[in-house]
């Protein structure tokens, strides 16, 4: 009998993790006629995939609408936005129960919930399909989207921020206010290269490398000293990172940021999801993840509970709450994991993207094709 | 090219997911155990017992070896109010042909004839650190009872324990979280194994 991986097309297949509400449940894998992804997110319960043709397909959860598909009934397959086709879609980002995308001609769309105005779009009211978010125009390079729990990023090719949603936490970086409904400038003064929004905090870097952090402060999340918490709700910049920063990925509790030489983490771990080992669940400090001291990691994603760690050849590493399933390490027998650990399922295989969410991860992978035809001599 | 062939179009015909080659197992012919959680109270000796360090926990069944059956790591002792999450899941395979041992021991346990008299008992273990020299000490036990799963129809979810220490039974020391999804197949082997008439 043939192995699985060998059923996958040269282009590669997306594969499933969790609670995806694909394949019910179970870990699955699919790929497109024609067309491959070239972006994936994941929010707290549902997914959206970008493809090459500039497709958007969304599946997953949709109890506010957010799948953007006119309805809110749950979706179990990849489904395309039809009302987008006429538009490039470029980026997708997936928050807690909303959904950003953007356009190649520097349009915002938004959908789903819209109770603390996350949708940009001056209102409260939730939405079940895309709606354009009108402040941004042409004039708008968009480099990145990012979606938390309530709260929406835009950041530009030009390095300048926008963000609206909730800010009960000041995790959209306004320090007296409670929400906004319409985007709003972030500033620290410089350009911005990154932009991440956790649950309930959120993280910026600037293109000199500097890590800001704001929003939620409890346990450690923010990676600031404990004098500095007093004012969580603006940026201020996490001292404890001697390297330039490359990329910030905020979870539910926790925080994962890669430099040019390391991976650091800090907040919540109790899971596992920093990496730390069995004996840190908590820190404020920013410390190494020794494990995987000698990969060189080339991107990060973290759900609500878990991270995943990608390496420059294309193996991709795990750890965090393992509950169903979702760190891809196994069929049936899950446990939590306190230590990067290599998703040995896919060593016949090129890692291109990852997305963690809530409960589930998607993976989009090619097949190593040298490895392939090795095996087949072999036999 | 032969992937075509094996793999069929979505309605969406956008989309191509492989057929699966799995039957998903009935809940009947399985079950999964879940080590949740592990917190100890502030007042239990264990607390301040500097010896323990870190801790994992385990159960028997059957013909399990006991790496299959216990948590794959052990986690630092819990502090004062902390809870310790090991979210160890086990599905076990009950095939109705393959794993009749499997299906007379849980009858045994539903109907007490076992040296737990009708309890699953989870073991909290202290793993003493790598330099040390010192041996693995049981600090605790947990009893889950399985005929109340059977008789309601009802699987567990993330059920506290109480879990006592081994010389003194009466005494919690602290809880342990655990889920158990068994009850179809602790209901089908009953009544295999009873012969139920009246069903
Ligand atoms: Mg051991
Ligand atoms: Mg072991």
């Amino acid at each position: 009998m043939r192995e699985p991986e060998e059923m996958v097309p040269d282009s590669g297949a997306v594969f499933t993790f969790g609670k995806t509400k694909f394949a019910e449940n179970t870990p699955s894998k699919f790929w497109f006629k024609n067309d491959i992804p070239i972006y994936l997110s994941c929010g707290d319960e549902h997914t959206a995939i970008i493809t090459g043709n500039n497709k958007l397909f969304m599946f997953g959860c949709n109890n506010w609408g957010q799948l953007g598909l006119g309805s809110k009934s749950t979706v179990s397959k990849p489904t395309c936005v039809k009302a987008l086709k006429q538009e490039k879609v470029k980026f997708a980002a997936c928050g807690r129960n909303h959904t950003l995308v953007s356009t190649e001609g520097g349009k915002v769309y938004a959908a789903g919930g819209n109770n603390e105005g996350q949708l940009g779009l001056g209102d409260t009211e939730e939405r079940n399909t895309f709606h354009l978010v009108s402040f941004f125009t042409s004039q708008h390079k968009i480099k990145q989207l990012s979606a938390g729990s309530n709260t929406s990023a835009v950041l530009t090719e030009d390095g300048e921020l926008f963000m609206w949603g909730d800010n009960s936490e000041g995790q959209i970086g306004l320090n007296n206010i409670t929400n906004v409904c319409v985007p709003h400038q972030v500033t620290v003064g410089k350009p911005i290269s990154w932009i991440s929004c956790g649950y309930y905090h959120s993280a910026f870097i600037t293109t000199e490398g500097e890590l800001y952090t704001f929003g939620e402060a409890e346990c450690g999340k923010l990676g600031l000293p404990p004098e500095l918490l007093v004012n969580h709700k603006v940026p201020q910049l996490v001292p404890g990172i001697p390297e330039k920063v490359i990329q910030v990925a905020c979870g539910g509790g926790h925080t994962v940021v890669l430099t040019e030489n390391a991976v650091y983490s800090f907040g919540l771990g109790q899971f596992g999801q920093l990496g730390l080992g069995t004996f840190i669940f908590e820190t404020s400090e920013p410390r190494i993840i020794d494990d995987i001291k000698d990969q060189k990691i080339s991107h990060i994603s973290c759900g609500e509970n878990h991270t995943a760690l990608i390496t420059d050849i294309g193996l991709m590493y795990t750890f965090g709450d393992g509950r169903h399933g979702k760190l891809g390490l196994g069929l049936e027998n899950f446990t939590n994991q306190f230590v990067p650990t290599l998703c040995s399922n896919f060593l016949r295989f090129i890692i291109q993207l990852v997305a963690c969410g809530g409960c589930h991860m998607l993976v989009f992978a090619t097949p190593r094709l040298d490895m392939l035809e090795d095996n087949d001599s072999d036999e | 090219a032969s992937e075509v062939s094996e793999a069929q179009t979505t309605d969406s015909d956008e989309i191509i997911t492989p057929v699966s080659q799995k039957h998903p197992k009935a809940d009947s012919e399985k079950m999964c155990i879940e080590i949740v959680s592990l917190a100890f109270y502030p007042e239990a000796e264990v607390m301040c017992d500097e010896s323990i360090k870190q801790v994992y926990v385990e159960y028997r069944f059957y013909d399990l070896p006991l790496s299959e059956t216990e948590t794959p790591v052990s986690l630092r002792k819990p502090r004062a109010g902390e809870e310790i999450h090991f979210h160890f899941s086990k599905v076990i395979d009950l095939d109705p042909l393959e794993q009749k041992g499997r299906r007379q021991f849980l009858f045994a346990v539903l109907t007490g004839q076992d040296p737990e008299r009708g309890h699953l008992r989870f073991t909290v273990v202290s793993d003493p650190m790598a330099e040390e020299e010192k041996e693995c000490q049981e600090v605790g036990y947990a009893f889950l009872e399985l005929w109340p799963v059977m008789d309601s129809g009802r699987d567990i979810l993330e059920r506290e324990l109480d879990v006592v220490s081994p010389e003194d039974q009466s005494t919690p020391i602290g809880r342990l979280k655990v889920s158990l999804q068994a009850a179809a197949a602790l209901q089908a082997i009953y009544k295999e194994m009873t012969g139920d008439l009246f069903s």
